[in-house]
């Protein structure tokens, strides 16, 4: 699940594109496309991992954060669900719960499915149609995070719903002897099979509470079921005994998956490196002072996992300097991505593009703009140059920054760097809790700061429909925080635009479209680009990671852990 | 006055000597004089007070040293930069992130912070900033708290108790918590002309904070003095209230001020630390020594060096402090037997 947290936006009416599976390859330093050899691992076992934060929610209808996300995966399955393969392979949409992928009509706003037959919940009751009408409502009800994003303003009659001006989602139908279900949609969104990926979307029995059922979540379709939670210290999962197999669904290894919280990530690292605790969450930062132990001791079960997360700096084109074309460009040549990867302890790799390397659409092996080497160290001299040019020099320039390390530290260094290159920065540092809200108020206008986006799902449609189209910019809750709103863009992937429009199983027939489009915006220094996050997958000597998946969304399968 | 002579066991006498009780004065001393006698005999106070004193310099002399010495500024980073470390070329940060130890070079002296700042530079310039933090806010809090104790003991009645209430109602929040909420909220408006990042405001904020520890034993010590004759005769004489304060009760609050001034730079001090480590006191980049421990926590067990430096160096300057304050308090205290020589 994301990082960057959604707020509140204006009907955002997609057409999604469709999932590539352009060969993608990022470095070496990418987790390795591997495919699951079963014949190796062993079942039964308790695997142990621990987390540095506990999740927001265990309830499908109401969760937000990775953590959440990734307890949730394997105990309810969607109607739509991605690949168990790690890398790009991993982004592969694939039936779920429903037979197969949905059909939809001419005019891009009708889906429909069938659910598969015979599926149960963990406590028994079988599955019928009007669940998922049931799961939707209640995702509304509670409310779910993201549905002002991917739920309310996509299905017809959603919105009446929320409001209670309607007691049911009039856009959904269903069949429960036929198990069909068919979704009106307000607008064409050919990202709807995304969201129909998330778990929100996944059947709860009718007479689920409408409530964040957090300590006693509903009942899931999925290989594995909740048992033993104690909010906001553990909680374990054990196999579904009514689970029947889908195919490209692992039924899952171990017996028991317990998950423990530990704020201190520097025991929860130890204890993985003295194997008496299996599996280090890959959202926690192994603190750099240990890596030297680890890569010491443990290098055969340690590896960077490349994450779907561009970390760059805004620069809002709608105010002094960074109006100034000039004055971004000096920006992109001037900054030291290296130097921002160590101070991100290494889990980085520099780059110059807005989509990360495992999104379809990414260039790869595409030179960057006005000749960067993103492994290089910046040419400060040039970005000197260019702030003259731009007339922008000795601008006073406010640098936005949350408290947290390492971004602040980066701001620190973006800080300085601006001073460097002939601008008057100052910095102006705030609390995590309050930082995108405040950046994302345009009253503030806020020149340029520290920004991240972390993908919903894997279709770039994602990135550029919220960050860099012009109608997503909002008076609140903006993500596009350089105010980017370019024509040329716009016609893409604004509302009802040629890239928005596309469905997400066509995806591939404009990965090409995409990349010219990154090219452009590289071009225009729209954005100061400096790297794509990565992540430690750090085990004990007990887990096999021959079988282990890493899901970019999600973060790991839990039916793929595996004893040794 | 009782005077003393004796013998030093040999027969002779020696007569050189005084001992009197503070209170007894003789002629031509007055009590600051013969305080100042007091503590020059305070050898560890002085001593601590030199420590102190060596340590202001030192921090006033940072930019001497930043640009003669380690040729870099407080806030310039060298992540990427290399250096020689005992001939070898070393990363000033390597590439997971740990910066570089104490070289005891010139350049990173006391090594380097994880975005590639010479700590010796920073901790330097972080002294004068924590320590121009202290002295501001002990100024306001000294300042405020003294009119507002002299104007509530002398008042006593409607304004006495709405003061004292107010003081009390200040003193009701835990130091830190106040500190954390007012100064969050002021770095980033800012008060008034005074932008948020300014030195002004961890100051203000400090001062503020500290007021009630000050101003509630001065409203003490003035509700004893306001009953005293010569009071009394001031207020016969026709003089205004506002002039009795200023000229007959303020004087006799000197020694009561004197002894609070290095206790309340020293909490300042501390004070200051603890906010600008909680994010609320220094805003970044510009350095304190709050800041730095902060900065270094996460990399205690592999680059201990970022918070044991600006760490001892804080419990050093309290410390002194601590120790020279209260042989200031000694030296003052009327009851303190001495020696004069005649």
């Amino acid at each position: 699940m994301r990082r960057h947290v959604h707020t509140a936006l204006i009907a955002v009416v997609a057409l999604g594109g469709t999932l590539a599976l352009a060969a993608c390859g990022s470095s070496s330093k990418s987790s390795s496309s591997s495919s699951s050899s079963s014949a190796s691992a062993k079942t039964g076992g308790t695997v142990t991992i621990t987390f540095g934060t506990y999740p927001d929610s265990l309830d499908p209808g109401a969760f937000e954060t990775t953590q959440a996300g990734e307890a949730d995966q394997p105990v309810y399955i969607p109607p739509y669900t991605y690949a168990e393969a790690n890398g790009i392979a991993g982004t592969k949409i694939i039936p779920g719960l429903a037979t197969s992928l949905p059909t939809i009509s001419a005019d891009g706003k009708t889906y429909s499915f069938f659910f598969r037959k015979g599926l149960k919940y963990s406590n028994g009751q079988p599955l019928q149609a009007s669940d998922f009408l049931t799961a939707v409502e209640r995702s509304i009800k509670i409310p779910w995070p993201l549905g002002s994003a991917f739920l309310v303003p996509l299905i017809q009659g959603a919105e009446a719903y929320s409001k209670g001006k309607s007691n049911t989602v009039s856009g959904i139908t269903t069949n429960d002897s036929t198990g069909e279900v068919t979704i009106h949609l307000v607008a064409p969104y050919g990202a709807f099979e995304n969201a129909l990926a998330f778990q929100a979307y996944s059947p709860v029995p009718k007479g689920t509470p409408m409530k964040n059922e957090s300590a006693n979540p509903p009942p899931g379709i999925g290989p594995y079921k909740f048992e033993n939670i104690v909010p906001n210290v553990s909680y374990t999962e054990v196999k579904n005994p009514y689970w029947t197999p889908i195919p490209g669904i692992q039924s899952g290894y171990a017996s028991k998956i317990e998950a423990k919280i530990s704020s201190n990530t520097t025991a929860s690292a130890l204890s993985v490196l003295n194997n008496t605790n299996d599996v280090f969450d890959w959202a926690d930062t192994i603190p750099p002072s240990l890596l030297p132990q680890i890569l010491a001791k443990a290098s055969d079960r340690y590896k960077k996992l490349q994450l779907n997360s561009t970390y760059y700096f805004f620069m809002n084109q709608k105010a002094k300097p960074f109006s100034s074309m000039l004055a971004r460009e000096a920006v992109i040549v001037g900054l030291n991505r290296p130097a921002l990867a160590r101070l991100g302890s290494g889990f980085f790799v520099p780059g110059c593009f807005f989509l990360p390397p495992l999104m379809a659409g990414h260039p790869t092996g595409a030179p960057c703009p006005f000749g960067v080497n993103p492994n290089a160290t910046g040419n400060i001299t040039e970005a000197k140059k260019l702030v003259q040019q731009s007339g922008m020099a000795g601008q006073p320039v406010t640098v936005w920054g949350q408290e947290r390390s390492p971004r602040r530290q980066f701001v620190d260094y973006y800080t300085q760097f601006l001073n460097q290159i002939g601008f008057k920065a100052t910095e102006k540092i705030i609390a995590d809790a309050t930082y995108f809200p405040t950046t994302g108020n345009l009253k503030l206008n806020p020149q340029t700061g520290f920004d991240d986006y972390n993908q919903d799902f894997p279709n770039p449609i994602d990135f550029y429909g919220l960050l860099l189209a012009g109608d997503a910019i909002t008076p609140v809750g903006n993500l596009n925080t350089s105010q980017v709103n370019d024509p040329t863009i716009n016609s893409k992937v604004n509302m009802l635009g040629s890239l928005y429009k596309v469905p997400t199983s066509q995806l591939s027939g404009i990965t090409a479209e995409y990349e010219t489009l990154e090219k452009y915006v590289a071009d225009k220094a729209y954005e100061g680009v400096f790297g794509y996050l990565e992540a430690p997958e750090f085990v004990s000597d007990r887990i096999n990671q021959s079988v282990l998946v890493f899901q970019p969304i999600n973060g790991y399968w839990y039916n793929t852990f595996a004893l040794k | 006055m009782s005077v003393g002579t004796g013998t030093a066991g040999t027969g002779t006498e020696f007569s050189a000597e005084l001992f009197v009780q503070g209170a007894e004065l003789p002629p031509g001393i007055g009590p600051y004089r013969l305080a100042w006698r007091r503590l020059r005999r305070n050898k560890a106070a002085l001593a601590f007070g030199g420590v102190f004193l060596v340590i202001v310099v030192l921090c006033l002399l940072a930019p001497v040293y930043a640009s003669h010495i380690a040729h870099t500024g407080p806030n310039d980073n060298h992540i990427t930069e290399m250096i020689n470390v005992g001939g070898k070329p070393t990363s000033v940060v390597s590439l997971i992130g740990i910066p570089i130890g104490p070289t005891w070079h010139s350049k990173f002296f006391l090594g380097a912070d994880p975005n590639g700042r010479d700590i010796a530079v920073r901790l330097l310039y972080g002294g004068r900033n924590s320590l121009e933090v202290g002295f501001v806010a002990t100024l306001i809090t000294m300042v405020l708290a003294t009119i507002v104790g002299l104007v509530a003991g002398y008042s006593r009645g409607l304004i006495d108790g709405t003061l004292t209430r107010a003081l009390d109602v200040i003193w009701a929040y835990p130091v830190y918590i106040l500190g954390v909420a007012l100064g969050v909220s002021l770095a980033l408006g800012g008060i008034g002309p005074i932008h948020g990042n300014s030195l002004l405001v961890p100051a203000f904020v400090i001062g503020f904070v500290f007021i009630p520890y000050v101003a509630k034993p001065i409203r003490g010590q003035v509700l004893g003095l306001r009953e005293r004759e010569f009071v009394d005769a001031a207020r016969v004489q026709g003089l205004s209230h506002l002039r009795i304060m200023a000229t007959e009760i303020l004087p006799n609050l000197a020694s009561t001020i004197i002894v609070f001034i290095p206790l309340m730079l020293a909490n300042a001090i501390l004070l200051e630390a603890g906010l600008s480590y909680l994010g609320a006191g220094v805003q970044p980049p510009n350095p304190s020594w709050g800041t730095m421990i902060s900065d270094g926590v996460n990399n205690i067990p592999a680059a201990i060096h970022l918070v044991l430096v600006p760490g001892i160096m804080l419990v050093v300057a309290v410390l002194s402090i601590n120790v020279f304050g209260a042989g200031v308090r000694d030296a003052l205290d009327p009851r303190a037997r001495v020696r004069i020589g005649r």
